[in-house]
């Protein structure tokens, strides 16, 4: 028999590792337990209050993404006490929050909503007047908080100070007025923050949600392709995916919107930062080149194949060697560039140029 | 670092001396101590009395308060053009209404006081013959006892150290093993046993451990530890030091309510006198000054505001004995808890155990609300509301309803009366003896006005962080006052408040939020045609 430790899980026997909470093991073993406020990466706080368990011998449910696993536990995560507790703490929750069924203007399927469906909540409980304050005259022009669907869950403000380390939000007031705030309720653009967009990728309600024009003009009903790319904007090789409407710009497919894979599936582990997540406009831009330029003895830019500009690239750089010397040349390589790109502009600037004057522009 | 040296821990002082949540302040504290400005933010934002500065008078709110008419010396003052503004509790029930003005509470203000000061808030003065620089409420016995009471108020205070060194001769072990004898159970609400938390601290591995003193008075109704700091200092730094010596603590931490100006005084010229005498020896005292948040009385939130955090209590287990300040363990414990301790060092745990009926000890009752002496009463504990009232020169009025222990009690019908208010004996009733604050009322108060203020008290002091205490203390505030508003169709506001209570109780991560329906639940039960009829709230 394996020393082990193990719990018993509605009535399976289960083992575990020192130190995994009780949702560690139940989603491990496939056993699902509704969570809101959990987010892997993040502590626990066991705030939402949608995970709670029935253990033998304790008197209080207990939330199970805050509790840690130990020997000889029984635990139930299904039975008449929690769904009872489930339905009416959805009820309370729907009191408090937007009825609408669709999905917030994010885009984002709303997680609360989505609960109460499956749990068969309650929503007609009335509708308080909602007390959280939101901060309207923040002018940064990609996040956007909704305070009427904040759940107070505390993922945005713990992933903006567990994960970015940038705590540029906190939970701000107290009781029903609780909302979440920045120094003094500036805007974002004055506070730290790095408008990395981690906080509306976590919000399970949408109340952080982005302001990007394309997104707000989505339609609800939206069916959005995701396509798995790799960020191009530098060479750590975040991996992103492209929400895409497949019938945007006449059938060619137009993105919406960038988020990142799940947590814990790709090396930037759920996160992305300001370029990956909101500067994918360019992509749809008129101006965007398609096609090498060259410019020609009008003064104009004129289409060209590639085999053309790189030889005439390659013949004005000899040109200039032959007629300043090595020295006169010089490589800045782009921030786009990975370290392999990297490599082979140097290696271009010293074995074909014969100049050490090469450099990047992320170097600094 | 993650203990005292982390600058972090003066966040609160630092903003309350910063002039509280100005424009600006929060962003330039946070530079000064070092903490990411949203979190001064944050913190800032929780505490009223830093949250709101321009406010420099406080009405109480709470319910003895309001039954003694604070609502007009609010009003008056209002219309007196004063920079003020309704507040929780100010542990003045005693001597109600009770005003704070900035950091000192005024007792037994009458809205002529309010005319006398002419629109001049610094003007404000209590002319009910109470001196406010060292004013006491009344107490019992009215003379000094020393033989047959723990905690005496009207003892001398005595600087000599006579029971730290008792305690010192017989060794930590013989101490904790008088606790335990004594039968000593928490006094602050939760009853616990207070050498399973003794035992718990000495034990672990960990060396570096702290005592934390729990002076965050604030449950309306109770306003015992006010008189205890005021009259019995010596009791409590000497309750403390011995608990520190016992469990190996060599910090002490004192959180007092920051409305507790002249208590702090006084403990701090009381520590000094104790220093002076060389009894201190070896032991840090830090004193912390609350910054107006209910909720900082629960043991784990308490913790975290003395973090230098937002009040928000931490989920338990670990207990604080394992995990407490700074992740270190922490023998916590309320004022008259500690405050018992020389008392049963001195004459043994056998005599404070022999003090009580059913369960062991004298007790600071505290009696407010219509009776003819309100005060702070030390008798055995498990004594009836008759009792009680007895002492306190009777019923004004015919008693209607009582509540036994604060407002997280409930209300309990007349007929209780005889029951005996202990820890067991409540709980039996489906309340509890709390922090023995008794709150009486006669006909002459709606018992509905009564359950609104208190359910007014919760939403308001509800930290926020859960969902079942947060929303739900909104919605029963909300679903009461629907109910006895004048229209007629409000006749189902009730109609899930049983269901929200349920939920509350069960879903909701501490205290607060478990008992905050019973005010409304326990009034339903016994007294069900105040709200309409039984099927009101089906
Ligand atoms: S964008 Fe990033 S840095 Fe800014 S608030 Fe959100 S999580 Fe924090
Ligand atoms: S904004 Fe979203 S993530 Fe942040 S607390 Fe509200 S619901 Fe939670
Ligand atoms: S029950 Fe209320 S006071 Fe307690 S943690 Fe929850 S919200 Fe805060
Ligand atoms: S997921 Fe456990 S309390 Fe929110």
């Amino acid at each position: 028999m394996s020393q082990q430790p193990r719990i018993t899980l509605g009535g399976r026997a289960l083992v575990f590792e020192p130190g995994e909470t009780l949702l560690d093991v139940a989603t491990r073993n496939g056993v699902e337990i509704p969570t809101l406020c959990h987010d892997p990466r993040l502590k626990p706080v066991g705030a939402c209050r949608t995970c709670l368990v029935e253990i033998e011998g304790w008197q209080r449910l207990a939330p199970a993404c805050a509790t840690q696993a130990q020997a000889g536990m029984v635990v139930a995560s299904e039975n008449e006490r929690i769904d009872r507790h489930r339905k009416s703490l959805l009820a309370l929750y729907m009191t408090d929050h937007p009825q609408e069924e669709e999905p917030a203007k994010s885009g984002t399927p709303n997680q609360l909503l989505a609960m109460v469906t499956e749990f068969e909540a309650a929503s007609d409980w009335g509708r308080l007047s909602q007390k959280r304050a939101g901060r309207p005259g923040d002018r940064n022009p990609y996040i956007h908080y909704d305070a009427d669907s904040c759940i107070l869950c505390a993922r945005c403000t713990r992933y903006c100070d567990e994960i970015e380390g940038v705590s540029a939000i906190a939970l701000a007031g107290r009781g029903s007025e609780t909302t979440i705030s920045t120094a003094d309720e500036l805007s974002l653009l004055d506070t730290t923050c790095e408008i990395c967009g981690g906080c509306i990728d976590v919000c399970p309600t949408g109340a952080m949600a982005e302001k990007m024009p394309l997104v707000q003009e989505a339609r609800p009903d939206l069916q959005l392709e995701t396509v798995r790319t790799t960020c191009n904007y530098c060479g750590v090789g975040c991996q992103i995916d492209l929400n895409v409407d497949r019938a945007g710009e006449d059938g060619h497919g137009r993105i919406v919107k960038v988020t990142s894979p799940e947590p814990g599936t790709t090396t930037n582990d759920g996160n992305l930062c300001v370029k990956g997540r909101f500067a994918y406009e360019f992509v749809h831009h008129g101006d965007r080149l398609t096609t090498p330029l060259v410019r020609g003895k009008d003064g104009e830019l004129h289409d060209a194949s590639w085999e053309d500009a790189l030889r005439i690239a390659a013949d004005g750089l000899m040109g200039v060697r032959e007629r300043h010397g090595a020295d006169g040349l010089g490589f800045v390589s782009s921030s786009r560039c990975t370290g392999e790109e990297n490599y082979l502009v140097q290696k271009v600037a010293r074995a074909v140029f014969g100049t050490n004057n090469v450099h990047q522009c992320a170097a600094t | 670092m993650t203990d005292e040296r982390d600058a972090k821990h003066a966040l609160p002082r630092a903003l309350q001396q910063a002039g509280g949540m100005r424009e600006g302040v929060p962003r330039r504290v946070a530079e000064e101590i070092g903490v990411p400005e949203a979190h001064a933010h944050g913190v800032g934002t929780f505490f009223h009395m830093l949250a709101r500065p321009e406010a420099r008078l406080r009405v109480c709110t709470g319910l003895s308060c309001r039954m003694a008419g604070g609502d007009r010396v609010l009003k008056a003052a209002q219309e007196a053009g004063m920079p003020v503004e309704g507040v929780s509790c100010l542990a003045g029930c005693d001597v109600a209404p009770a005003v704070l003005r900035e950091r000192r509470v005024l007792p037994d203000v009458r809205a002529q006081d309010v005319e006398e000061a002419k629109g001049d808030w610094q003007a404000l003065m209590s002319r009910g013959g109470l001196s406010e620089e060292s004013w006491c409420g009344h107490v019992w016995p009215e003379r000094p006892d020393a033989e047959g009471l723990a905690l005496d108020l009207h003892g001398a205070i005595d600087l000599d150290g006579t029971a730290l060194r008792r305690a010192e001769e017989i060794g930590p072990e013989r101490v904790i093993a008088a606790i335990e004898e004594s039968g000593l159970q928490g006094r602050g609400g939760a009853g616990f046993p207070a050498h399973i938390k003794w035992k718990g601290v000495r034990s672990q591995a960990e060396t570096r451990r702290y005592v934390v003193l729990n002076a965050d008075e604030g449950e309306p109704g109770t306003f015992k530890d006010r008189e205890l700091l005021v009259r019995r200092p010596d009791r409590v730094i000497e309750g403390l030091v011995i608990a520190a010596r016992a469990v190996g603590a060599e910090a002490i931490w004192l959180y007092l309510r920051g409305e507790f100006e002249v208590p702090w005084r006084v403990l701090e010229e009381t520590l000094e006198a104790f220093r002076g005498a060389g009894l201190l020896d070896g032991l840090e005292f830090h004193l912390h000054a609350g910054q107006g948040a209910y909720i900082c009385g629960e043991e784990t939130a308490l913790l975290e505001a003395l973090e230098g955090k937002r009040g928000m209590p931490r989920h338990k287990p670990p207990f604080p004995t394992e995990v407490g300040l700074w992740g270190k363990p922490t023998l916590i414990h309320n004022v008259e808890t500690i405050a018992c301790v020389p008392g049963i060092v001195m004459r043994g745990g056998a005599w404070f155990r022999g003090l009580g009926r059913e369960e062991p000890g004298s007790k600071l009752y505290c009696v407010s609300g219509h009776v003819a002496r309100p005060g702070t009463y030390e008798l055995p504990l498990g004594v009836t509301l008759d009792e009680l009232v007895e002492k306190a020169g009777g019923y004004v009025g015919e008693l209607f309803a009582f509540s036994p222990g604060g407002a997280s009690s409930g209300f309990l019908p007349a007929s209780e009366r005889g029951r005996p208010l202990d820890f067991k004996s409540l709980s039996e009733a489906g309340t509890m003896l709390g922090s023995a604050g008794v709150v009486v009322l006669n006909d002459s108060y709606p018992l509905r006005e009564a359950v609104l203020d208190q359910l007014r008290f919760f939403e308001a002091e509800s930290c926020g962080q859960c969902a079942p205490c947060r929303i739900g203390t909104y919605f029963l505030r909300d679903a009461l006052e629907r109910r006895l508003s004048a229209e007629a169709n409000q006749t189902d506001a009730l109609r899930n408040v049983s269901e929200a209570s349920w939920q509350m109780n069960e879903g909701s991560i501490c205290g607060l939020g478990q008992a905050a329906p019973l005010p409304l639940t326990s009034a339903l039960k016994h007294f069900p045609e105040e709200f309409g009829g039984p099927e009101a709230a089906s």
